[in-house]
């Protein structure tokens, strides 16, 4: 099976959000600053009730913020 | 870094300072209690406190310069990474127990025993506490 891994659009969706900061992400979905930046660079897989609150927070759909893409 | 990474890399360092003097100093200058078991009291307890203050004023100093940081409610990512390190933690422990409460008592004198016990108790924190430093640096992805 390939390999898989978890990508995401977040730091996107934030600069189409008027810049909006990992600070002020995290305070609207309940984590830390540090880990919104471990979930942008792809070093921590949120839980699935985080990933549906960052697609809420940008009126977004799920699949529109993550993608399980092939790796390399 | 996050508070609580901030918080491990301290307590990770100074335990392998304070335990690393009792291990390689003061332990071997009081006989590690092989004379008097009651040695081993003051000699590790004296670094064990010793370690206790340190790691209180460094958090303390730590939360002062990082207030807002400080107040933050430990998240999910710092729930799960707390549990990996518990759980990798818990079985050096009870690897380390084993060997002091069910294999040693038939052959060791008991101030090897407890000196054993109390080298698997700070092999256990430290494990822990590399286990959390590492998740925080390379990732988690439970």
């Amino acid at each position: 099976m390939a390999e898989r891994r978890l990508t995401n659009v977040i730091r996107t969706l934030r600069f189409h959000a008027g810049e909006m900061t990992q600070a002020e992400l995290g305070e609207k979905i309940g984590v830390t600053r540090q880990t919104v930046a471990a979930i942008e660079q792809g070093k921590y897989s949120p839980t699935l009730e985080t990933a549906f609150r960052i697609a809420d927070v940008f009126g977004v759909r799920l699949e529109d913020v993550f993608r399980w893409e092939e790796a390399g | 870094m996050a508070f609580r990474e901030k918080i491990a890399w301290l307590t990770l360092a100074t335990m392998l300072v304070a335990y690393g003097i009792y291990f390689g100093f003061v332990g071997p200058a009081a006989g590690f209690g092989e004379r008097r078991l009651l040695d081993i009291v003051w000699s590790f307890g004296i670094v064990a406190a010793a370690h206790a203050v340190v790691v209180t004023v460094g958090a303390i100093i730590i939360a002062v310069t990082a207030t807002k940081d400080a107040q933050a409610r430990a998240d999910e990512r710092d729930r799960a990474i707390a549990r990996r390190g518990a759980t990798i933690g818990y079985y050096v422990l009870i690897v380390g127990m084993i060997v002091v409460g069910v294999v040693m008592p038939f052959s060791e004198p008991a101030w090897r025993i407890v000196n054993a016990a109390l080298l698997a108790i700070v092999l256990a924190e430290t494990v822990n506490n590399a286990v959390v430093l590492l998740s925080y640096r390379r990732g988690w992805h439970g």
